[in-house]
């Protein structure tokens, strides 16, 4: 074994040149590989942190009659099944060891009504009870104007790329409740017409649903301007309003309707099966504001005090779910579901990657298209090395037909061959797998941050973090070892097919 | 006590459609520790004589032993067991491994053969120090002269105690001294090591020191004259 890797090492040496072309191919597939993997890990764990712990926790529980898991950003329209049963829930999570928190929201859909404007607009409705959102993601954006509404009030708050997109839409600039128009926060188009700027502090929104049920237009006080700390961007389409004018504003019963006009009957049955519930009812029965879908039945921002219990009796869409560290997904989902399917629930838990649609695959979606580009890449590299190490083998016919003569088995060649395509791979490859592990630990370094959706996306955040786990690493030299043996598979050949005649013959 | 025995050897080459014969029915018969020269002009065989005879191309019929063992019916990893224990070569163009210097190239053999390191290199610079090379040890061939290069082959040659050397041509590449030097050598190390040394030549100025000589012309060796 000392002889071959000598002879190897000392062949590489002497044959600098086609060395250097070899090892240059092999250290930069081994960067491009070790970098992109790690780009594609801090992408995937970015993704993966600011998803579950700003915006969707681990599993979410959706209504068993959704077809789609995804309801992050669904751009089809379809609406969110309602999920009437929250009490039950609630139970079932409560006595669940693997959930560390959970939160009921209502998510949906809704128009942006503007008297200005023929196009109509859209924006994402994020309905909860403040106080318990808070507690469910702390600190995941920050109030950049106004103030954070207190637990029961009613009110919205609108992210402030989504005001850019409102403004783009209807000319009109939104400002919390008492407040006026931050320069270094204003759109630059609005800033141009800071002296004509129309601003308003009540947003007119119609709730979507796919369904036949009416909706109700509903006036929200706007109580402050928010900000992401990360994917701001994506996040940013979503407005964050009191569960009960989201309620409202869907046309779902509020927890008042429930108190006071539901009948327990009726509650059972909706309980029960919500599929004919139109037909067994009438619109009329479902929506708070019977009548012309249109009708406007606008409702004011006063801040109506209901207990929690109240609440609770209404309608959601989603229950988001973090569960405690070190949980597996699978064992948490396979429980949650058998335990709320005993109860009677009617929701199904999904895990956020799933429930995230397409950003939560991204990751696996990147991985892929880079992991072509790496095999690609060492196709070619292996092209060259196979081109490069069969001239070589060719130009020592002599030298590998003496040792024939003197005594050297076929495998005594290929191991030689062998060794020199190995000691290749492992010093240049290993230099640019060491070169990639740099790049990732110096990257956080340079704090390159991005306001473009698509690069927060990548990025999993608002910054570039890259990070490499040791399964990159060993996937790029598991790559770089089958690159190593595929090279020198047919130079091996043309080695071994060498004669001791070869040496004289030659001559 | 012959160590190499050959009856009615064959050896043709097709070329085309035509058959080349290079040997046509040799018998030869060679005695433990002989110095024997192989004389004959370009073309007569000689090459290929001692090709078959070292297991580097194999007869078209007839039969050929090499130390009691019949080898035209062996399998490739036992004619390389056979040149790796019983036979040294010395090529026209000496062949050393460019990237070993003149020790790694002599104990090249020898570490083939898994023999320890250690006892590689004792071996090796004993015979550097018997073919004259002891101060060029570390030198690389690119470093050595035609007759350093060759004396290293010698010394590789030998340096597995193999019961036959082969030497094609040894001095063809030399000037007429160092070729000299290089055959005094060979028969010194005959007699010292009493290894059978067979060595083809075109050159009639080698013949002086052989103490057997085989012509060969056209495939076929002549007859030797009786021993006197």
């Amino acid at each position: 074994m000392k002889l071959t890797f000598t002879i190897a090492w000392r062949n590489i040496l002497r044959h600098k040149g086609k060395s250097l072309v070899i090892g240059a191919i092999l250290f930069t597939g081994a960067f491009l590989m070790t970098l992109g993997n790690g780009v594609v890990s801090g992408m995937a764990e970015g993704v993966r942190n600011n998803i579950i712990n700003g915006f969707m926790g681990d599993i979410v529980l959706i209504s068993d009659k959704q077809q789609s898991e995804n309801i992050l950003l669904n751009m089809t329209g379809t609406s969110i099944e309602p999920i009437t049963s929250y009490k039950t829930i609630k139970r079932v999570l409560a006595g669940q060891p693997s959930v560390r928190r959970f939160l009921p929201a209502g998510k949906n859909l809704a128009m942006l009504l503007n008297d200005s404007s023929a196009t109509p607009a859209f924006i994402y409705l994020l309905g909860a009870d403040f106080a318990e959102y808070r507690k469910m993601f702390p600190d995941n954006f920050r109030v950049i104007e106004g103030s954070y509404p207190v637990s029961g009030a009613r009110a919205l708050l609108i992210p402030a790329a989504a005001r850019d997109e409102m403004y783009d839409y209807g000319n009109i600039w939104y400002l919390p409740e008492g407040g006026s128009p931050v320069r270094k926060n204003l759109k630059k188009e609005a800033l141009a017409r800071i002296g004509e700027l129309t601003v308003s502090s009540s947003v007119v929104m119609m709730g979507m649903t796919s369904g036949a049920n009416t909706t109700t237009d509903v006036r929200f006080g706007v109580k402050g301007i928010i900000s992401y700390r990360s994917l701001n961007k994506i996040f940013g389409h979503f407005c964050l309003v009191d569960i009960e004018s989201y309620r409202e504003c869907l046309g779902y019963f509020t927890s008042g309707d429930n108190s006071a006009e539901v009948p327990p009957e009726e509650k059972k049955l909706l309980g029960l099966d919500g599929s004919g519930l139109d037909a067994l009812f009438g619109a009329g029965d479902l929506l708070v504001s019977a009548g012309a879908a249109h009708a406007v039945k606008q409702r004011t921002a006063a801040a109506v005090k209901k207990a929690p219990e109240d609440a609770e009796n209404g309608a959601y869409n989603v229950v988001f779910i973090k569960l405690n560290d070190g949980v597996r997904y699978a064992d948490a989902i396979a429980g949650l579901d058998r335990a709320l399917k005993e109860a009677g629930a009617g929701v199904r838990a999904v895990p956020w990657n799933k429930a995230s649609g397409p950003i939560g695959g991204m990751a696996v979606i990147i991985k892929g298209a880079l992991f072509l580009f790496t095999a690609l890449l060492f196709c070619v590299a292996v092209i060259i090395i196979v081109n490069t190490l069969t001239m070589a083998a060719l130009e020592r016919s002599s030298e590998i037909g003496m040792m024939r003569a003197v005594g050297a088995r076929k495998s005594f060649i290929s191991g030689m061959f062998l060794g020199e395509t190995a000691l290749l791979s492992a010093v240049f490859g290993g230099a640019g797998v060491l070169a990639g592990i740099l790049a990732v630990e110096a990257i956080p370094l340079l704090k390159i941050t991005t306001d473009n959706d698509m690069l927060q996306l990548l990025y999993g955040g608002d910054m570039f973090r890259p990070l490499l786990n040791s399964g990159d690493i060993a996937l790029t030299v598991f790559q770089l070892v089958v690159v190593t043996v595929i090279a020198s598979l047919y130079p091996m050949r043309v080695a071994r097919s060498i004669t001791p005649l070869d040496a004289i013959s030659r001559d | 006590m012959n160590i190499i025995e050959i009856k009615d050897l064959k050896k043709e080459y097709p070329l085309g459609s035509t058959i080349v014969p290079a040997l046509r029915g040799v018998d030869l018969e060679v005695g433990e520790g002989d110095f024997m020269s192989i004389i004959g002009p370009s073309g007569s065989g000689k090459t290929t004589l001692l090709n078959v005879i070292g297991c580097i191309d194999f007869a078209t019929s007839g039969s050929v032993k090499v130390g009691g063992r019949e080898i035209t019916a062996l399998s490739d990893r036992q004619i390389t067991d056979i040149r790796l224990n019983n036979i040294g070569f010395i090529f026209q163009t000496f062949n050393l491994i460019p990237v070993l210097d003149v020790l790694e190239n002599i104990e090249f053999p020898l570490l083939l053969m898994k023999r320890s390191g250690s006892e590689a290199r004792r071996r090796a610079e004993k015979l550097a120090e018997e073919v004259g090379l002891k101060e060029y040890a570390a030198h690389r061939p690119a470093e050595l002269s035609g007759g350093q290069r060759q004396r290293v082959a010698i010394a590789r040659a030998l340096v597995t105690n193999p019961g036959i050397v082969l030497a094609d041509e040894p001095t063809a590449n030399l000037d007429s001294v160092t070729g000299a030097s290089i055959l005094e050598l060979m028969r010194e190390m005959n007699e010292l090591e009493k290894t059978t040394f067979i060595f083809s030549t075109h050159d009639a100025n080698v013949l002086k020191y052989a103490r057997r000589v085989v012509k060969i012309k056209d495939g076929l060796l002549e007859k030797e004259p009786a021993a006197a």
